[in-house]
């Protein structure tokens, strides 16, 4: 018979009008967020030893990083991702050995400004001495590694750039 | 003299029923269809050149955003691809769990087909019933792998990560609920005598010409050419499941679209399957590879079933950590080749019933 299909087209459509509804009313309330979900990240410092593994691992080139040789260490002063180029697939966070860089459930990176996107993860001077090199000479006495502690700071400023470069240049190579 | 005279009518690129950005220049002859001239690259990336300057797990993430609705299959071609390529052995729970979120994933462009098509045809509730399991499917997607469309999820010699607790659960629910839902897209879309009278008989297809076309998936086997890759040639561990091959008969429009339900259910099969199967398998999801993939130099061709058709992907190694040359065969740009002489004859508003049951991705057209 025809027309026995719209009917049934419509007792289902009858049946779903009594069903629950399933949307949220979105900025009021909102769906839970997986524990794997990929949003903005977090950079956890004191575990980063800025070895720019993550920025290598990047397909689209969207981490750059910047470090100073203070001491014995590299000190991270600079750590920015071009979020708006991002890919959100997850390499960066797993190719990082020390377990610093993390995702978070936040979705929302909107911006009102083109430049306010990028998201600046760590932005800071590198200190002139370094940190916790004095407690660490209390260990190691004999080694007279510290010694000309004030040429190095001459030292620092200048392998800066050339580090920043060799960086760009890493960079450069993926393009 | 009075005569008729032929004009040329702009069919997209902004129009909803392209499913993207996608333009036919159509020829009509009052409202008759004379000429199409699709013209495709509005979406175009050029992703098979971003690969060759990306290591090869670099180009994961790409493979992702061609067939943006069923991306766990594209990634399973290009790594299967590589994995060929270099003589990886994956781990047997990684297979299975390409196979489960692969098939999840097929699911998820099936039901997606299935109600576009349904709103391409002038059927509205169908197409928001669709969107709710969709739902359903792509936030257990998302609880896997962290990304609800461009998952990103297979590696080069295994998968991300492993299933979190109680996820295989949720599945086995949820495809425990699969047929009954399945029975409601039948009632409202299939058996809508409206939506058979718009789509039987259009459009229709002979297996030599699909054949000759090199159509494949729903398309080819809507026509009742028996060709599945899963079946025909068992990449990864097909072998394993037990499943059928839906076949059409008329090649029409319906067919092709009643392929797809079909093979939902069979999808559904496979997932409760693999769900049984890999809760005795266990193990680590990776493989050892080493961190910089190099690959021995030389060339592969893999191909796998995806939602669409037949997906391949040929790298050219040439021993450096970047493949040489990447090039995939997308179904859906293939699946188009036969889009003009599908739609001479039919009237203006066939063009989309036909457009939409060959179900193309415009990520993956223009690539
Ligand atoms: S890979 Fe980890 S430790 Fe290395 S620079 Fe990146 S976040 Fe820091
Ligand atoms: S998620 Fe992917 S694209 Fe985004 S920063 Fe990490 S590696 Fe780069």
């Amino acid at each position: 018979m025809f027309g026995k299909g719209l009917v049934k087209g419509l007792q289902i459509t009858w049946k779903e009008f009594w069903a629950p509804k399933l949307t949220v009313q979105y900025p009021e309330k909102q769906h839970t967020v997986p524990e794997r979900f990929h949003g903005k990240f977090v950079l956890d410092v004191d575990k980063c030893i800025a070895c720019g593994l993550c920025a290598n691992a990047c397909p689209n080139r969207v981490i750059s990083l910047n470090k100073q040789k203070v001491g014995k260490k590299q000190y991270l002063t600079d750590y920015q991702m071009n979020i708006q180029y991002c890919l959100f697939c997850g390499l960066c966070v797993e190719s990082c050995n020390k377990d610093a860089l993390h995702f978070t459930k936040d979705f929302n990176m909107n911006q009102y400004f083109y430049k306010n996107i990028p998201l600046v993860l760590v932005r800071r001077e590198a200190p002139a001495e370094p940190l916790e090199e004095p407690a660490m000479g209390g260990e190691d006495q004999p080694k007279p590694k510290l010694k000309p502690q004030a040429p190095k700071e001459e030292k620092v400023a200048k392998p800066a750039a050339p580090a920043a470069e060799s960086e760009a240049a890493a960079g450069k190579e993926g393009q | 003299m009075l005569r008729t005279q032929e004009y040329v009518l702009n069919f997209g690129p902004q129009h909803p029923s392209t499913h993207g950005v996608f333009q036919i220049l159509l020829t009509l002859d009052g409202e008759r269809i004379v000429k199409a001239e699709p013209i495709c690259g509005y979406l175009h990336r050029g992703i098979e050149k971003l690969a060759e300057a990306r290591t090869y797990t670099q180009v994961i993430p790409y493979t992702d955003r061609m067939d943006y609705l069923a991306a766990m299959l594209q990634n399973v071609g290009y790594v299967q691809a590589v994995e060929k390529l270099m003589g990886i052995e994956v781990p047997e729970r990684a297979e299975y769990l390409r196979v489960i979120s692969g098939e999840l994933s097929r699911l998820t462009s099936h039901v997606l087909a299935t109600g576009v098509y349904a709103l391409d045809v002038g059927g509205f509730t169908g197409f928001l019933l669709c969107f709710r399991e969709r739902e359903k499917m792509m936030d257990l997607l998302e609880e896997l792998t962290g990304s609800r469309m461009t998952l990103s999820y297979a590696r080069i010699g295994g998968v991300a990560d492993d299933v979190t607790e109680g996820w295989l659960d949720k599945l086995n629910k949820l495809m425990d609920e699969m047929p009954g839902y399945i029975e409601e897209y039948n009632g409202l879309i299939t058996g809508n005598e409206i939506f058979q009278a718009r789509t039987k008989f259009v459009g229709q297809l002979t297996p030599e010409t699909c054949i000759n076309y090199s159509l494949s998936g729903p398309v080819l086997r809507a026509s009742g050419v028996n060709y599945d890759l899963r079946k025909a040639m068992p990449y990864g561990i097909y072998d394993r499941f037990d499943f059928e091959v839906p076949l059409g008969t008329n090649g029409d429009c319906f067919d092709r679209f009643y392929c797809r339900v079909l093979e939902m259910e069979q999808s559904v099969r496979i997932i409760k399957q693999a769900i049984e199967q890999i809760k005795e398998v266990d193990g680590p999801v990776m493989a050892k590879v080493p961190k910089v993939l190099k690959p021995p130099k030389g060339e592969v061709y893999h191909e796998i079933e995806s939602s669409k058709g037949i997906i391949g992907y040929y790298i050219v190694s040439d021993g450096t950590n970047k493949p040489y040359r990447l090039h995939v065969r997308r179904p859906s740009f293939i699946n188009l080749g036969y889009l003009d002489e599908m739609l001479r004859g039919y009237l203006i508003a066939d063009v989309v019933a036909i457009l939409g049951s060959i179900d193309i991705v415009l990520g993956e057209v223009d690539c």
